[in-house]
């Protein structure tokens, strides 16, 4: 076996559909939405029920910084993924296996910077606003 | 092996089965038709025909308001007609025209024989063109729906007479049909593609049918839900919205617009998908940034599901409960942004031919960036606070909805057209209903926006003079004509006959996706053979594809044993995996949604044994349907597809396309539930006194033993699966015996833990009999399924080798048992709990 068929078959292992999938592009508007239902859902019950609204607030404060980190974690592996330095090909408009995957890569990373402006938007009300008024 | 040439006559014997194979019933016959290229026509004109009929009753309520204080039709025909208007255009017109043109279109593009299931389309398009008539035809007969298009109680549900169990039972008919063709498209999209489409070079329309089939799941099950305890409190007076009995009107407003808000969007991304295939063909070169087109598909879809309390701001929630959704609602504006200047970037560096599709594409981006932009101003609370239920809202609405639905979807029809018809549109008839439409549109609904801002509200049948508001309505109506003629010589163009027209060029605007591979004069086989493709537009790429396709020299160039069959691929890399048989024209399709029809529609009336006897024929067509159909024991286990490729003709568990339906459509049931028990938690939330003081609960014991009723079943289903699949046969059948004795045992005792509640005094026994309703109706219908697989059993359908119809019953039951011991928590704890 030469170097060069070694090194091919590792690219095949390496972008092989068992590997892919494409609800791993939507892991980043995954994290935007549970964050999203979480706020909404507990605030409300927090105002109906009158529970300490300071207390649920730097909670759910603490809860957005995770939602975050979640969301850049993603967009870390995505841009990984991506690989663009390195292929130089930001299209990935052929159709090969590798195109699909950095295509995968950079389809999840645009989606992650999308979701963690979204959770920055919903958590702007939570600084903004003091109360259930 | 693909330069090998195929002998001529080898070629042509070929053909003449494929065509045989294909061929569309003639006659009185036609109607039996399930191929997509005549279902998608016929639910194409249909819901043209509802839009039309939607229309004039716009223009109408247009004629009404010209002049103040008119007399020319009663408030209540008023009322009638703009619930109708809006109904008719949301229900029988937008959603429905996104399913008949995908149907009609997909397997174009997918290079595939046709979609997955074409009889589940059939059916599909027979159960809207009845719901619609039902539901459309009432206002013929001065009963339609007159609550307004959200139905919001208590004016609904107090409301005598028939409309809004039309609007309710009609409307969830058509819904079902909705989910049919949602599941239809992404199983479509998913497993049907050419060999070596990869995701990354689909065509981008095909990911937002994705996106799109993947929000209907989510969006309508929702409604479907809040249709269930409406029509409940209707029938029965079980009383989940009327508050003197701890119901709350609210619910129905989040199940609403839960539903409502990402309908909006469900409706403009399969027309700005049509714009994502003119654009690159008139621009003459690939769309710029196909990833960021992917991501403005994938993040709205996300995004519009955390907007719908934006329909809520005057309700009264706590104003950081509005500050989330208003966040939410400027959020999405990011990503719709990006598609629009990603097609603005593609113009700017392509060579721009300016078609006549591409007339309506500009007049489309143009309106739709106004509705956008005064939508980024109702999205701040404090501004929708003035402008809520004013006019202004009409001219939002319609600047987003005809910018975002009429016009793209128009520019696909004269797109489309030679395509669909083999002829062409006439360019000089075309400026003309654009130039009318478009000027019409805008004198229309532009000054509406001050109408509302001078403070005219939505839905008043007349309106005083002196307070400003004359010449605005005056301008408005005159606009409505001019829209109508607009639309008047779209439609005769569409109509008129073209058979003097020579015969068109093949690929008449030179585009570079695979459905301009169609055949010229038409052929009903979809595609001569299935290509193997490897670039986003493969008629730009490789020229001398078409040919190929033509000689045969791709996949499945013939049908030896004269049955219709499609390529199946992977998901992701679209490597082939397996020949499927699809079906082909039937009687049975009419018949089932006839009878469905009636299960829905008698009801309306209160005549329930008629509903229940058409509810039983439709169960036993559909069953017919399924037995002598699908899932066939295939004469080889393998067969030749064509360039040396043998694969297999049976299919059973993730790998075949049934179980993928049957996944989706669990998917969407379970949000259905989701929403009940969403409801029950609604109710703790929003009263006081739930559950009220001194009431009874559930038979606590009894919800223990329907917990372990359920699990039996299911532990037994998944084990007739295993058995059956190392030739245990015997044991299956003995499991599949004892599982639905344990199904119905668990029903049983579920229903019967809360029989000594009176549903009719408070929500909160209705809430636990509404849950129990359903689990009980999902284990009769998984009952009925694991009799079909003993009969498949016994009678040779179902063995060990070709287990398909044991694994979508399982998996079934997978969703089905979560939902009942989710249902079993809820009853037998959440009173300990609460």
């Amino acid at each position: 076996m030469t170097e060069g068929n070694k090194t091919r078959r590792e690219d095949q292992e390496e972008f092989a559909e068992a590997r892919a999938s494409l609800m791993k592009i939507t892991l980043g508007p995954l994290i935007w939405a549970l964050h999203f239902v979480c706020c909404y859902g507990v605030v409300a019950v927090t105002c109906a029920k009158g529970w300490d609204y300071g207390t649920v607030r730097a909670g759910l404060l603490i809860f957005s910084a995770g939602a975050l980190g979640g969301i850049a974690v993603v967009g870390w592996a995505a841009w990984r993924q991506w690989d663009v330095s390195h292929t130089a090909d930001p299209v990935n408009r052929l159709g090969r296996a590798e195109d699909r995957y950095h295509f995968l890569g950079h389809a999840a990373f645009l989606l992650s910077i999308i979701s963690a402006i979204g959770v920055v938007f919903v958590t702007l009300p939570l600084v903004l606003i003091g109360g259930c008024q | 092996m693909l330069a090998e040439p195929v002998a001529r006559d080898i070629a042509e014997a070929q053909a003449e089965r494929l065509r045989a194979a294909w061929a569309t019933p003639k006659g009185w016959r036609y109607v039996t038709a399930v191929n997509n290229t005549e279902v998608g026509k016929w639910y194409c004109l249909t819901a043209l025909v509802f839009m039309l009929l939607a229309g004039v009753m716009a223009l109408i309520i247009r004629l009404q308001l010209a002049v103040p204080e008119n007399d020319l039709v009663s408030a209540d025909r008023f009322n009638q007609l703009f619930t109708m208007h809006g109904s008719a255009m949301m229900f029988l017109f937008a959603v429905p025209m996104f399913e008949a043109i995908s149907i009609l279109l997909l397997p174009g593009m997918l290079g595939a024989r046709d979609m997955p299931f074409p009889r589940l389309s059939a059916f599909g398009y027979w159960c809207f063109l009845i719901g619609g008539i039902f539901v459309i035809g009432s206002i013929f007969f001065n009963v339609a729906p007159r609550a307004g298009w959200f139905m919001y109680p208590p004016l609904a549900t107090m409301d005598e007479g028939p409309g809004s169990d039309i609007w309710l039972l009609g409307l969830s008919f058509i819904e079902v049909a909705s989910i049919a063709a949602a599941v239809e498209l992404i199983v479509g999209t998913l497993k049907c593609r050419p060999p070596g489409m990869r995701v990354n070079i689909m065509p981008l329309y095909a990911w937002y049918v994705l996106v799109v089939g993947g929000m209907i799941l989510f969006a309508f099950p929702p409604l479907i839900a809040g249709d269930f305890l409406f029509e409940l409190e209707r029938s029965f007076d079980w009383p989940f919205f009327d508050p003197t009995r701890g119901g709350d009107p609210m619910l129905w407003q989040h199940l609403f617009w839960i539903f409502g808000h990402p309908e909006v969007y469900i409706i403009f991304l399969p027309s700005i998908a049509i714009a994502a295939m003119v654009v690159p063909t008139v621009a003459r070169r690939p769309m710029f940034g196909y990833s960021w087109i992917v991501l403005s598909a994938v993040g709205t879809g996300f995004l519009s599901f955390g907007l719908w309390v934006h329909h809520m701001f005057t309700t009264g929630l706590p104003s950081i409960s509005l500050g989330f959704f208003s966040a939410a609602s400027e959020a999405v504006v990011i990503p719709t942004g990006i598609q629009i200047f990603a097609f603005l970037a593609t113009l700017l560096v392509g060579r721009v031919r300016m078609t006549l599709p591409m007339l309506w594409i500009s007049g489309a981006l143009a309106i739709f960036t106004m509705g956008g932009l005064t939508g980024v101003m109702l999205a701040l609370a404090p501004f929708d606070f003035q402008a809520h239920d004013t006019y202004f809202i009409v001219a939002h609405l319609h600047y987003t909805l005809f910018g975002g639905m009429v016009f793209p979807v128009i520019a696909g029809v004269y797109y489309f057209f030679p395509f669909i018809q083999k002829r062409l549109m006439s360019e000089r008839l075309g400026r003309w209903a654009f130039w009318l439409t478009f000027s019409g549109f805008n004198l229309c609904f532009l000054p509406m926006h001050l109408t509302g801002l001078l403070g005219m509200p939505r839905r008043v049948y007349t309106y005083p003079t002196g307070l400003g508001w004359d010449w605005l309505n005056l301008i408005s109506t005159v606009g409505a004509f001019v829209i109508a003629a607009g639309f008047s010589v779209f439609v005769w163009d569409l109509i008129r006959p073209k058979h003097r027209q020579p015969q068109i060029p093949r690929n008449p605007w030179d585009a570079g996706t695979l459905e301009w591979t169609h055949d010229v004069p038409e052929e009903a086989w979809g595609v001569r053979s299935i290509p193997h493709v490897s670039t986003r537009y493969p008629l730009w790429d490789e020229p001398q594809m078409l040919d190929r396709i033509d000689a045969g020299r791709y996949y499945l160039p013939d049908a030896q044993e004269g049955k219709r069959e499609t390529l199946v691929t992977s998901v992701i890399d679209a490597v082939p995996v397996q020949v499927q048989r699809v079906t082909g024209p039937t009687w049975i399709t009419l018949w089932a949604a006839g009878f469905t029809g009636g299960a829905f529609i008698f009801p309306t009336f209160h005549w329930y044994p008629p509903a229940i006897l058409c509810g039983v024929l439709a169960i036993c067509c559909i069953i017919g349907w399924l037995w002598t159909a699908t899932a066939q024991v295939p004469e080889a286990d393998s067969k030749d597809a064509g360039l040396g490729l043998s694969l297999p003709t049976y299919a059973a568990g993730p790998a075949s396309v049934g179980w993928w339906a049957m996944w989706i459509t669990m998917l969407g049931d379970a949000t259905a539930f989701a929403s009940l028990v969403f409801g029950f938690f609604f109710y703790w939330t929003a009263s006081p006194d739930f559950p009220p003081a001194g009431a009874l609960h559930p038979e606590a014991r009894l919800v223990g033993l329907a917990a372990l009723a359920f699990a039996a079943n299911w532990a037994l289903t998944v084990g007739a699966r295993w058995l059956n699949r190392r030739s245990h046969v015997g044991g299956a059948r003995l499991c599949l015996i004892v599982a639905p004795l344990a199904a119905a045992g668990g029903a049983t005792a579920l229903v019967w833990s809360v029989l000594s509640l009176d549903p009719t005094s408070h929500v909160y026994p209705a809430i636990h009999w509404a849950l129990a309703v359903w689990v009980a109706v999902h284990a009769g219908a998984g009952v009925i399924m694991q009799f079909y697989c003993l009969a498949g059993s016994i009678f040779g359908k179902l063995t060990p080798r070709y287990d398909a119809d044991i694994w979508n019953v399982s998996l079934f039951w997978h969703f089905v048992t979560l939902s009942a011991l989710v249902t079993c928590a809820v009853l037998g704890l959440a009173p300990e709990a609460l």
